[in-house]
């Protein structure tokens, strides 16, 4: 999961930073709307963490381009305004979450776990593909209820294919979405991961798509070839 | 603008133009009366002066030397006794002549010599009548002496016309004294008709139903209607940018306090630091509020159309729990109009309706309706309710900052806190649907 964190503070935006770095996300900061407004437009984030009081131009004007400008990704809205009427105006302009601050981080991951999820179509913070189950709140990855051991690259890798059921993913999106803009990126990683992961997960639930590339499935329904 | 008020511009103005229309008219009247009484006397005496040319000519000396008429006057009144016409001739010394009217007695000639102009003067006759006496002297052939010729008549005649004259100049001056008193009460009446006006305006700018002075006024009054204005607008500026200054450095504080929050959790509560903070951050948001009502105080002529907020309201909260299905309904008066500002009303509605939608099954009805002079707005779900006992620890009432608890009362506390401010309430009831009926009762503006 990719995630674009627009806040012109510095010391919170290093916080929000490595707060979702720790968490598993590839995270890119932008410290002023111009940056922001480019960064939106031009990288495929699952979702975007957008303060509202920005240099330049301010975040509500982003938003709306954004909007303008036929991009879906989800925008949690961070700010320090908590009025009704900020409010209104944020949702209204395409906000798809609101979190005043101050705010405690764990209601900001909460929030935006449920907003990729909601973006995904999925109900529940659960999700789950045959005998695998994936807790987006606390990262466990279980086969049949038996706990998985994942490294974070390993984790990123499940959970976008999870959150990414019936669609068949690139590995061009699974490089864009699980690194940030600064790594350097190489596909042929990815396939050394897809390999590791089966391995560890034990069920045959990743199926290689011949030329474009992957597709979770539970096992035995192989239409894939 | 009552007339009994002696500090009122009617009063002044009617007082001074009395003043001046009933000195005027006292002094016309006189300037009347003594004009015709003149003119009156002159005819009166031209009268009596040919009676005098006539005896001048009638009288003679005979060789006695005694003083004789060669015919007598024509005018009978002259022979009956105290008739009111008398004449006389007085010689310097001796015996001289009078009318047969004068009987018993004569007439005192006034002293002095008359010259070439006759003495005309008024005095005491017979019976105490008062005399016009028209008198002058002459020489006659054949004596020495000087003789004084009389000719008097009792001036009733000319004192009855001047009395009618009079009364008829005097109730003719009181009637157009009148006259002009009441048109000027009619113009003062018209020509301050701006200023009640202006009053007028002024009473529904304070009562909310205009923000500024509204309507044409006359050259004069204009420029005051148009400071008033710039005052209002001025008074509206000052509030927003306090506002606006106070709000910045609220919200200017949140962002350090967030940083700081975060660094914290990572070390632990252990040390109660984050109590401190949580402190700060009710402190910052208590004083928001505050310095809102503070505000307030000068800000007038506000108005709020309910119908537009509730929309507003409705179509963030969907957003906001997009994963629940509420079925919101809005129903009654959708021309409902508070007097307050559209911000208090966004703050009280949003919170009392995300409550509904929080605790909703799926069921969510506003309503609307004016009752008297307040605009009722009944905000409903069929979640859970509040049992009757609890109803009141919800609003969490206390005014300072450090007393308010959060929880799921928040909001209804927050809520219930700015209606107060408003001038109106909140209540808690049961709902038809199930679940817990907020009445917010607020001001309505006409």
């Amino acid at each position: 999961m990719r995630i674009l964190v627009v806040e012109d503070d510095e010391a919170l935006a290093n916080q929000i930073v490595e707060t979702l770095r720790g968490e598993g996300y590839a995270v890119d900061h932008a410290a002023d709307g111009e940056d922001a407004q480019f960064l939106g437009e031009t990288e495929p984030y699952d979702a975007i963490v957008l303060d509202l009081g920005l240099p330049v131009v301010d975040g509500l004007t982003v938003l709306e381009r954004w909007r303008n400008a036929d991009i879906k990704t989800p925008v949690l809205i961070l700010t320090a305004r908590d009025r009704w009427s900020e409010k209104v105006a944020g949702f209204d302009a395409g906000a798809d979450d609101y979190v005043a601050k101050p705010f405690q981080m764990e209601e900001l991951l909460a929030r935006l776990r449920a907003l990729i999820r909601r973006a995904a179509g999925f109900a529940s913070a659960e999700l789950s593909c045959g005998p695998l189950t994936l807790d987006t709140r606390s990262a466990r990855v279980t086969v049949d209820g038996a706990p998985i051991k994942l490294t974070g690259h390993e984790y990123k890798l499940l959970s976008y294919l999870m959150h990414h059921q019936d669609e068949v993913i690139s590995r061009t999106d699974l490089t864009e979405h699980i690194y940030d803009q600064d790594f350097d990126r190489d596909s042929n990683t990815i396939e050394v991961f897809v390999g590791r992961l089966r391995k560890k997960l034990g069920v045959d639930v990743i199926k290689t798509v011949r030329g474009l590339g992957y597709k979770m499935e539970p096992p035995g329904e192989a239409e894939a070839s | 603008m009552r007339l009994r008020r002696p500090n009122s511009l009617t009063f002044r103005l009617l007082l001074t133009a009395a003043l001046g229309i009933l000195l005027a008219s006292a002094i016309g009247l006189l300037l009347l009366s003594i004009v015709f009484r003149a003119y009156v006397e002159k005819g009166f005496d031209a009268r009596l002066t040919l009676f005098l040319d006539a005896l001048t000519a009638e009288v003679w000396i005979d060789p006695s030397g005694a003083v004789r008429l060669q015919d007598p006057l024509p005018e009978p009144r002259f022979n009956q006794p105290y008739s009111g016409w008398y004449w006389q001739v007085t010689p310097t010394f001796g015996q001289g002549l009078k009318s047969r009217s004068l009987w018993d007695q004569v007439l005192t000639p006034k002293p002095g010599f008359t010259g070439d102009t006759d003495h005309r003067y008024y005095t005491q006759g017979p019976e105490h009548e008062r005399l016009r006496v028209v008198e002058r002297d002459i020489t006659l052939p054949g004596s020495s002496l000087a003789y004084r010729i009389s000719v008097a008549a009792s001036s009733a005649e000319i004192d009855s016309d001047i009395r009618s004259f009079n009364s008829f100049v005097r109730w003719s001056t009181i009637a157009l004294a009148a006259g002009l008193i009441f048109s000027i009460f009619i113009q003062v009446r018209f020509g301050l008709g701006p200023l009640r006006h202006l009053q007028r305006a002024l009473a529904n700018v304070r009562s909310g139903r205009a923000r500024r002075l509204e309507g044409e006024y006359p050259r004069e009054v204009e420029p005051l209607v148009h400071e008033l204005n710039a005052l209002l607008d001025h008074n509206e500026k000052v509030v927003d940018r306090a506002r606006t200054h106070v709000g910045n450095l609220a919200h200017a504080l949140k962002t350090p306090l967030s940083v700081l929050k975060n660094e914290i959790g990572k070390e632990g509560k252990a040390n109660g630091l984050d109590t401190q903070l949580d402190a700060m951050q009710k402190h910052i948001d208590y004083y928001l509020r505050q310095a809102r009502v503070a505000a307030r105080g000068g800000v007038v002529g506000v108005r709020t159309e309910v119908s537009p907020v509730v929309d507003d309201m409705l179509r963030t909260l969907a957003k906001m729990h997009r994963d629940k299905v509420v079925d919101a309904q809005t129903r009654g008066a959708a021309d409902l109009v508070f007097r307050g500002e559209r911000q208090d009303l966004d703050e009280m509605l949003g919170n009392l309706m995300e409550n509904a939608f929080k605790w909703a099954e799926g069921r969510v009805r506003i309503t609307l309706s004016r009752q008297g002079a307040n605009a009722v707005i009944d905000v409903e779900d069929d979640g859970p309710g509040i049992p009757p006992g609890a109803r009141a620890t919800v609003f969490g009432r206390g005014n300072r900052a450090d007393e308010a608890k959060p929880g799921a009362g928040l909001g209804l506390a927050i809520a219930s806190d700015i209606a107060g401010m408003c001038g109106g309430n909140i209540s808690l009831g049961d709902s038809e649907l199930g679940g817990l009926k907020a009445r917010l009762t607020l001001p309505a503006a006409l």
